[in-house]
Order: structure tokens, then sequence, then C-alpha cells
């Protein structure tokens, strides 16, 4: 029944198969991620978020009413 | 307290502060552990007869303590911060919060108790008996309810990078602590048990376990430290957004795939163990990354590396974080791996990864957050200064000399002399360690004097805050009177 | 999609997470366990030689394990020739299948034990356990002195009853007990049986005297019986060269 996933055990089929499957997947991700202009605009904007929670001077709200 | 002049903080720091006191407390206990197996190991005679102190029982108390007891509680700690911070809400149940805390601290205490008493699984890294496993996953369980649910209610649309390590983390340490502790107990009220598994399958069971330990205990959830602290430090946004997103996916990946590469020429299928060299040495790829995308970040800040201590911790871990990283996927060549298995070359990169990249940054990390949570400045600069030198000497001295003490024994082993029989017995091998277990030995203690300081330095941050808020209540309280 | 789905919906960031994660260890676990091949073999005149431990050795191996001896040994040789000169025949995935846990260790503090079985005599281990630098001067070993005291066998039963349960075939019937005669012979199975532990650890004991004191059946007399069966449980003389090499 499960003699089949023997065939995987094979390093001369594993190896190209494992090969293209990951360079497929990460070339698509690749040229997801930095294609598109817009796109990268876009997700380069959240590297912001840590600094949200601070007012305008840079001074985070928690220590700014230190004496 | 700074809590005292509001009813309610608008953040959870509480369970922040508790954490972070917790993991100093473990931290100098896990690194006195490590410190005194060090000693046994070049001077024998420190085992005393005693059993609960020799090398065999203390050494998974050191483990323990260090990387569930230190790097769990500043996990713990940090992760609470950063999801409150970055999602602007406030922690979800303080109830389920203080349970954790309870939680983990208890199941930390009794497994160092249990080891020490002789009660193990002797599984490297879950040595912990049943009941404290069914501790934890009840503990993790909860852990994941909250950051959820803090997730779930966050008043910004978008959810920070270094959350959603933090995520895999939670996840991944569920998944590979419930299939790794899996066993029959000998009896309802016995401590002891047997595992589910045996042999060649138990064996990658507990590897699979136990790289991913670091993959994403020590290393996932840190990088989600690397992706708040360091930028917030700094004062700059991380590098490239896109980067951490493809960082993020071929790291969770790949570290699953790796674990067999502690199993190269034994009875392990060879077709398992191959397929974890060929993803190690692809774990190069994300790690590098990671390491590139925080380094760049650091990159504008260079004239604060001469004033600011806390970048120095940041930029040295991220440089061990690569080191250790660029020697892992070496070590998982089937040919070095002959030589550097079962010898301390292999101890060596587990330090220089756990002392230089997990503790560094995560001191990086305190000296940013600790000012933060008390509402005070830290009580010492020059301490700061002390303890980063202490604890890059010791980490240098600690690698160097494991480098000699295992590369040496691996290639005493393999000799042959002329006739090709071996050129030296095992113990000629064990001989030749003793002067590298002695640097180590001290190494270590450097190691160990650097976060004694940093405890110090923050038990006197902790007075100063509670001084000065005395003050201010007594000046309110004045002005008040005075009305 | 576009990867701000993932990024604003925690519930999709999950299960995509885990999808992510589970892959590695679903595609190097599993097939161990449907494999054949993983684990050789190993029969001479049709009855298995590796065998379940047993009752006294099972305690040896408890005990093992409690001082955390694989802290300092480990218990796999690997296929080269320095380690076949200095320990034996590589270990074989065979030799450890009814180890719940397996010890093969990760760091050699001290030498390989995957075959220390009969290398040494029952006295030397005595000597060498309770004061290692009296036997080898430059030894980093703790001493081990409290391994003298009796060995408490009370719950012998209960465990193997619970490796029973996790696949080991120890027998409770009559019928388990025909079956382990016919697969590994009737003095191996004699060993095997639960309902008769206690009498044959101690029968075991007395016949080993594995620590030099007959009165007593102490923690050495079980670890010192553990240590002399390890890696005996194969004998390559019965095998043609690279037998086991198919394997691999």
């Amino acid at each position: 029944m499960f003699e089949w996933l023997s065939w995987f055990t094979h390093m001369e089929n594993t190896k190209p198969f494992v090969l293209v499957l990951f360079t497929v997947t990460f070339v698509l991700i690749i040229l997801y991620v930095f294609s598109n202009r817009n796109r990268s605009k876009r997700l380069e904007s959240y590297k912001n978020i840590p600094f949200d929670d601070e007012d305008e001077n840079g001074q985070s709200k928690d220590i700014k009413n230190e004496q | 307290m700074v809590a005292s002049s509001a009813p309610v903080e608008q953040y959870n720091y509480d369970i922040v502060r508790k954490f972070t006191i917790m993991a100093l407390v473990w931290g100098v206990l896990g690194m006195t552990a490590g410190v005194y197996i060090a000693s046994e190991l070049t001077w024998p005679f420190l085992n005393f007869n005693i059993p609960e102190i020799t090398f065999g029982r203390l050494r998974p108390v050191h483990t323990t303590l260090v990387i569930f007891g230190f790097g769990g509680s500043a996990l713990f700690a940090t992760s609470y911060y950063v999801v409150q911070r970055t999602c602007q809400t406030r922690l979800f149940s303080d109830g389920m919060a203080n349970f954790t805390f309870w939680g983990w601290n208890l199941s930390v205490g009794l497994a160092a108790i249990s080891y020490m008493l002789g009660y193990t699984q002797a599984r490297e890294y879950a040595e912990m008996v049943w009941p404290i496993d069914l501790l934890i996953a009840v503990t993790w369980v909860v852990y994941l309810v909250i950051y959820v649910m803090t997730l779930r209610k966050r008043s910004q649309p978008h959810i920070y990078v270094a959350n959603w390590f933090f995520i895999a983390f939670i996840l991944a340490t569920a998944l590979l602590h419930i299939f790794n502790n899996m066993a029959v107990p000998v009896h309802m009220f016995s401590l002891e048990s047997y595992s589910l598994h045996a042999g060649v399958q138990d064996a990658m069971t507990q590897w699979w376990y136990g790289h991913n330990a670091v993959g994403f205990f020590l290393t996932a959830a840190f990088l989600g430290m690397m992706y708040y602290f360091i930028p917030k430090q700094v004062g700059r946004p991380v590098y490239s957004y896109r980067l951490s997103i493809i960082h993020f996916w071929a790291l969770i990946f790949l570290y699953m795939w790796v674990g067999g590469h502690h199993l190269h020429w034994t009875a392990l299928p060879d077709w398992a163990s191959t397929l974890a060299a060929g993803f190690s040495i692809l774990l190069l790829m994300p790690s590098w990354g990671g390491m590139i995308n925080g380094i760049m970040t650091l990159s504008g800040a260079w004239d604060k590396l001469r004033t600011d201590p806390i970048i120095r911790f940041m930029i040295v871990s991220l440089s061990f974080y690569g080191m250790s990283t660029f020697e892992g996927p070496l070590m998982s060549l089937k040919s070095v791996n002959a030589l550097s298995h079962y010898t301390d070359w292999t101890v060596g990169h587990v330090h220089s990864g756990a002392l230089g990249w997990v503790a560094m940054v995560s001191f990086g990390s305190f000296y940013h957050l600790i000012p933060r949570l008390w509402g005070t400045k830290m009580y010492s600069e020059k301490l700061i200064f002390a303890h980063f030198w202490l604890a890059t000497i010791g980490i240098v001295l600690y690698i160097a000399a494991l480098w000699v003490a295992g590369i040496g024994q691996g290639l005493m082993l393999r000799g042959f002399d002329e006739y090709g029989n071996l050129a030296y017995t095992f113990i000629e091998s064990v001989s030749f360690l003793y002067e590298p277990y002695a640097v180590r030995a001290f190494g270590g203690a450097l190691f160990l004097t650097g976060i004694l300081l940093m405890f110090y330095n923050t038990m006197m941050t902790i007075r100063k805050s509670k001084k000065e808020q005395a003050e201010i209540d007594a000046k309110v309280a004045a002005k008040l009177a005075n009305a | 999609m576009k990867h701000e789905s993932i990024e604003t919906n925690a519930g999709l960031l999950i299960v995509l997470t885990l999808i992510v994660i589970s892959i590695g260890g679903l595609v190097e676990i599993v097939p161990l366990y449907f494999i054949e091949s993983t684990i050789e073999k190993v029969e001479v005149e049709g009855k298995e030689t590796i065998h379940p431990y047993s009752p006294l050795e099972l305690r040896g191996r408890d005990i093992y394990q409690r001082e955390g001896c694989y802290t300092c040994h480990s218990q796999m040789i690997r296929p080269f020739r320095d380690e076949a000169l200095r320990y034996g025949h590589y270990s074989l995935a065979a030799e450890s299948k009814f180890d719940h846990p397996f010890q093969w260790g990760s760091k050699r503090t001290g030498p390989d034990l995957a075959r220390v079985g009969g290398k040494y005599s029952n006295e030397w281990h005595v000597q060498h356990l309770i004061a290692p630098r009296s036997v080898v001067k430059e030894s980093i070993m703790p001493n081990y002195p409290w391994l003298m005291k009796s060995l408490n066998y009370k719950n012998v039963r209960d465990r193997m009853r619970a490796l029973k349960m996790v696949g080991v075939p120890y027998s409770e019937n009559t019928a388990e007990y025909e079956a382990n005669v016919k697969r590994f012979g009737e003095d191996v199975a004699k060993n095997l049986d639960i309902l008769r532990a206690e009498e044959n650890l101690l029968a075991q004991a007395a016949s080993g005297n594995y620590d030099g004191k007959a009165d007593d059946v102490t923690e050495m007399d079980a670890i010192v019986a553990y240590l002399q069966l390890l890696g005996t449980m194969v004998d390559f003389s019965k095998f043609d060269d690279g037998h086991f090499a198919d394997f691999r």
C-alpha cells in the first residue's frame, strides 16, 4: 500500500524531483515579492509599524512621562 | 513602580517584568550549572561522589535551565511585549498570562529537581518526565490562545513580521513537544515512562525535535526579537520588509527537514540523512538573508556603535548568527560530520549559536526593554560595557577551545600508524582534552560573570525606579496637601 | 491571493504556517515506519537473534538512563575503519529495535558502548564503575559507588507491561509465550514472560553474580548485566561479508 513511497527513496528520482519543485516555488515567490513596483511599495510600508506607537519627536509613549 | 500612577496600564507590562526577572534568574542558575559541569570534565573530583551533582544528571539541568528557563522566559517576556506594542492593544487576559508564568516556571524548576533525583526520559533536550510534559503542553496551549486572541483584537490591520516568527515558534514547539514526548508511563503514579517509538524511528523523531528546538525555539523566535528590538534601538525601520517575507517562509519550511544531519553514518537509512544534509545546505540562504536584513538595519548607525553598548550586543549577536549558520551547514556535510560528530566541535557549535546569538540578542533586547518596563534609566551604563566585553571574550575563548578539542580529538581517533594500526587509544585522546577543557571552563566563567553583572545592574535599576516613584508620589502628596 | 491576506488574517497565517512546518517531518519520519528495508532481518536457523531485554537487563538499562550515561557514551558504531578496529562491526538498525527510547547518543566523552558486552570481565566493570581512575588513570568519569545498593525490582512487571503496550513482545499468556518460543527460541522466550519476571530476575542475578556479592541483588548486578549484553545479539560470523550493507 505504501510501497510507492519507495520511489522517493531512490536518490536518482528524488533529487531532480525536489530540485525542480523547490526551484519553481522559490522563483515564483521571488517574482511575486520583488517584481511589481506598486506591490513592493505597499509591502515595504508595513515596516514602520514598530514606530506607530511613538509621538512625533520619536519618543515612545511609555517613557515620555519620565521625570 | 510606574503602574501606581495609573489605575490600569495601557499595556500589560507586569507579565513582561516578571518573565524578564525570571529569565535572568534561570540564566544565572543555568550558566552556573554549565560552568560547573565544564569543570567536572576538567577536574572529575568535582563530582564528589554525590549522585545529584554528577555530570550525567547535571548536564540536562544545565541545558534545560538555559534553553527553557533563560531562553523560554526571555521569549515569553519579549513576545508578550512585542505583540502588545505592534498590535497596539493590551494582552488578552491577565489571568491566563499569569497562568503561563506559573506553569512555565514551575515546569522548569521541577524538571531541574527531577533530573538531579534521577528522573529523566533520557532524550536530549526533552528529558522532562511525563507529568511535567503535560504541564508544559497545557501552558503552551494557553500561550497560543493568548497570542492569537491578542492578535485578533489588534487595532492595527497588519500583523508585523516579528509576530509571524513568534507564531511559527509557538506552533512548531507545540508540534515537536507533543510528537517527541509520546510515551507510556510505567504506572499511573510512576514518574517513569517508555517512549512510544523505538530505535531508528525514535532517533529520527528525537532529532527532528532536537534540531528544531534549535530552529524554532532558539532561532525563529529570537529572529522575532531581532525584527522588533533592532529597529527600535537603532531608530530605523527594518532594511527590507520583502526580504523578511522570503526569510520567514523559507526558514520555517527548510528547518523542519534538517534534523537527520545529527544521524549521519548511523543506522538511519542513507536517503533520510542525505535529504537532511541537502536541506541543511539550503538553509544557509534564509539564515544569511535574515542576518543581512538585520545587519543592513544596523548599518545606518555605525557611529552609535561607539556610544551605545546595546547596539554592540546586537551587532555581535548577528555576527555570531552568521558564523554559526555557516558552520552548521559545513558540519552537516557527511565528510566533515564524520570527523566532527561525537566530538566537542558540536558542543562548541551549539554554544556559538546559544551564547553568541541567542544570549547576546536577548541581553541587547533586555537592556532596551528594562528601562521602558520600569520607567527609568539603567543603573549603570559602565556595567553594560563590562558585560559586553566579558561575554564576547568568554564566547571566543569557549569556541576556540572546543574547536581545538573537537578537531584535535577527531583527528587523533582516526589516526593510523605506519603499520595500519590505530595510532591512539581512546584514553589518550581524553588526556589531550585537558587544556582545551580548562580554557572552555574559564571562557564559560567569564560569560557567567557577565550575566551576574547584568543581574546586579537590573536589580539596582528596579530599586532606583521604586525610589524615584516614591519621590514623585511624595511630591504629589505634598502638593495636594498645600492646595 | 495577496500576501497581505496572510499578513492581516491571523487564522490564515496559522494554517499556512502549520502546513509549511509539517511537510519536512512527514516526509522524513513517516516512511521510516513503512519501508521494510529500514530495519534489517537478523535470523539464524529460523530464529530472530535480536530479542527484548530480560527483566534484570531492563532494570540495568533504566539505571543507565537514570545516571545520564547517554550524555557521554554513544551506542552507535559508524562504518569507518578506525571505529571497526576500536569498537567492532558497525551498528545495525535492528540492534536497537526494542530500545524505548533509543540510546545512540550524540557525544563521545567516553568511548562508544554499542559492543562493550563481553569485552571486559564483570569484576573489571564493577571496579571501573565504583572508581574509574583505579582502572584507567586518566579517566574523567564520575565514580558510581552508590550502584552497590540493593536493586528495587518491585514494579518490574509494570515496566514490562508498559513496554508491551509500545510494541515490545513480552508475553502474558500461553499463546504469546508460544509465539515468542517460535520467534526467539525457548531460552529467550522464558525471560520475556511477564508473570515470571521477578523469579527470572533473581535467577539471572544469582547465576551471573555480576557484582561479586552472592547475598544481595544490587543495581550493579543490573547495570553490568545490561552492559555485558550490549552488541552481543548478532553473531556476524554467521553472515556473509556485505550482507548488511544492502540495507544502507
